[in-house]
């Protein structure tokens, strides 16, 4: 019988809007604490997976040297912000095999609004040569396009939207580490100053420094009382293909498969932590992976309410929307508050019976869009 | 635009040398597989409908389509800051290719999806480093 196989600790540094840390000091913080809440010590690690736009020239090999671990499987993210997700899948696969037993996931990066800027300039040769010498704005500018896009064919409207970061709002006042945890209402998300129009200020995530770890390992290795399984993990890159601004992200490849291999449907998630860039791309996520219909969206957000204790509680740590955008780690936010959630440790904004969990990553921002999608569903395993 | 030298330019490499000294001339060109398959931007060394490396450039009309845009006000580089609202558009030309461009000029805060556009007159094109277009009169 195969051994099961799931989320066995989780830590991250705090978030700072600038930091004078290193990479390395934000992962060997998240990687201790992550270690501390499993149970287990930087010994106990064979394979090591790591997330960082701001890492080169290091890699995941000399951030085992750094940590003083020797590992038989290591893995560096190729998938922008949907690459922890899929690092975390790849680990599965790799204690499955039999390449590593227990593996350290990490993602994090320690840049501030300007340095996004600059990241976003330079982000690959696509960007570079033919979006950045347009004055494109970076990723506000190319998400403007998305959201027109679906806003003009499907009707979606800006105070459906906005109620995915008012939702999420309500859970970072209750989250002591999100950044963003003032009062934030309908009227101020209509109102706000116009940054990439249709893209206003609380579309966007404030991108701060900031580093997010989980161990992957089997659960006879986790802590009792604290298990929780990966029932099912696929990721999907470049689709579709030749689309400049595609109203989908390519998780609708593999939502079907996401779920039946879980053996649970849409309607059957306590929580979900989704990639949330953008509430527009928040919105594409929930089509893709069929909580409502495609276009059917604007009916679906105006019908639930998103904090922790809403009808979907939604990215239920506040989200990269408040929490801020610590780069990479925005991919790996979501994994971290969906243990939290399912181990019963949520504080404030703890999800009343929260069982089981979905949660998307995105990113790798090429000629247009997000190139890469991935998913994982979760579940309590006590 | 005002501090043309300073705007972050393309870098030009063998794939896209064509691209970039055409529109220096103001002429737009797009690739194809020679032998056959859909026209394609952004220039690359390889046909991504086909998987042909055998590509030939063709000379569009500069006539096009917007499909959407957005009309950036935070510009990521300061060379374009005295240019807002950017109105970042994806425009369909008419041969078929699809690109991300500017469009610049009087109106261009007032664009919509659909309409007819572009590229700008042959003696402007210099001050733009890629294809740029006008809203069609």
């Amino acid at each position: 019988m195969q051994s099961r196989i799931g989320l066995a600790g989780y830590g991250h540094a705090p978030y700072e809007k600038r930091t004078t840390r290193t990479l390395f000091s934000l992962f060997a913080e998240a990687g201790s604490k992550a270690l501390a809440s499993a149970g287990l010590a930087f010994g106990d690690v064979d394979g090591l997976a790591v997330c960082s736009f701001e890492l080169n020239p290091d890699n995941a090999v000399t951030t085992a040297e750094q940590f003083g671990i020797s590992v038989s499987w290591a893995y560096l993210g190729t998938a922008g912000s949907a690459g922890p997700i899929a690092s975390v899948i790849s680990a599965v696969n790799a204690i499955r095999s039999g390449q590593a037993t227990t593996v350290l996931c990490i993602a994090g990066d320690n840049y501030d609004v300007g340095g996004h800027f600059k990241l976003m300039d330079n982000f690959n040769r696509a960007l570079r040569n033919y979006a950045t010498p347009l004055g494109f704005g970076g990723a506000n500018g190319l998400f403007g396009v998305i959201q027109r896009k679906h806003m003009e064919t499907y009707g979606t409207r800006r105070e459906d939207l906005g109620r995915i970061a008012v939702g999420q709002r309500r859970s970072a006042q209750m989250n002591p580490d999100a950044l963003l945890r003032g009062p934030l209402t309908i009227e101020d998300y209509l109102n706000a100053r116009m940054i990439a129009d249709p893209i206003r200020l609380y579309d966007c995530v404030l991108p701060c420094a900031g580093c997010e770890a989980v161990v992957v390992t089997t659960l006879d290795r986790a802590p009792p009382g604290k298990r929780v399984e990966i029932l099912s993990g696929f990721e999907r890159h470049n689709h579709p293909p030749m689309e400049i601004a595609p109203l989908r992200g390519g998780w609708e490849l593999f939502a079907d498969r996401l779920f039946n291999q879980a053996g649970y449907g849409p309607k059957d998630m306590d929580c979900v932590q989704l990639y949330d860039d953008y509430p527009i791309m928040v919105a594409i996520q929930l089509e893709d992976l069929g909580f409502c219909k495609k276009g059917e969206v604007g009916a679906f957000l105006a019908s639930h309410s998103f904090a922790f204790d809403g009808s979907l509680p939604l990215n239920t740590g506040g989200g990269q929307l408040s929490c801020g955008q610590a780069g990479i780690a925005g991919g790996l936010l979501s994994v971290t508050e969906a243990v939290r959630q399912l181990r019963g440790e949520g504080g404030d904004r703890q999800v009343k019976n929260a069982r089981r969990g979905l949660v998307a990553g995105y990113g790798m921002v090429g000629y247009g869009h997000g190139l890469s999608a991935s998913a994982i569903i979760v579940e309590a395993a006590q | 635009m005002s501090e043309f030298s300073k705007a972050p330019h393309p870098q030009a490499d063998a794939d896209n040398a064509a691209f970039l000294d055409a529109w220096k001339e103001g002429r737009l060109i797009y690739q194809r597989a020679r032998s056959g398959g859909r026209p394609f931007l952004y220039p690359r060394p390889i046909c991504p409908y086909t998987g042909s490396r055998d590509l030939v450039w063709e000379e569009a009309s500069g006539a096009g389509r917007v499909i959407s845009f957005s009309l950036v006000m935070r510009p990521n580089h300061p060379a374009y800051h005295e240019d807002v609202p950017i109105c970042l558009a994806e425009i369909e030309l008419d041969e078929g290719p699809r690109l991300l461009a500017r469009i610049v000029g009087e109106g261009r805060d007032a664009v919509t999806s659909g309409e007819r556009v572009t590229i700008v007159p042959r003696e402007e094109a210099g001050r733009y480093p890629l294809p740029t277009f006008v809203r069609t009169k």
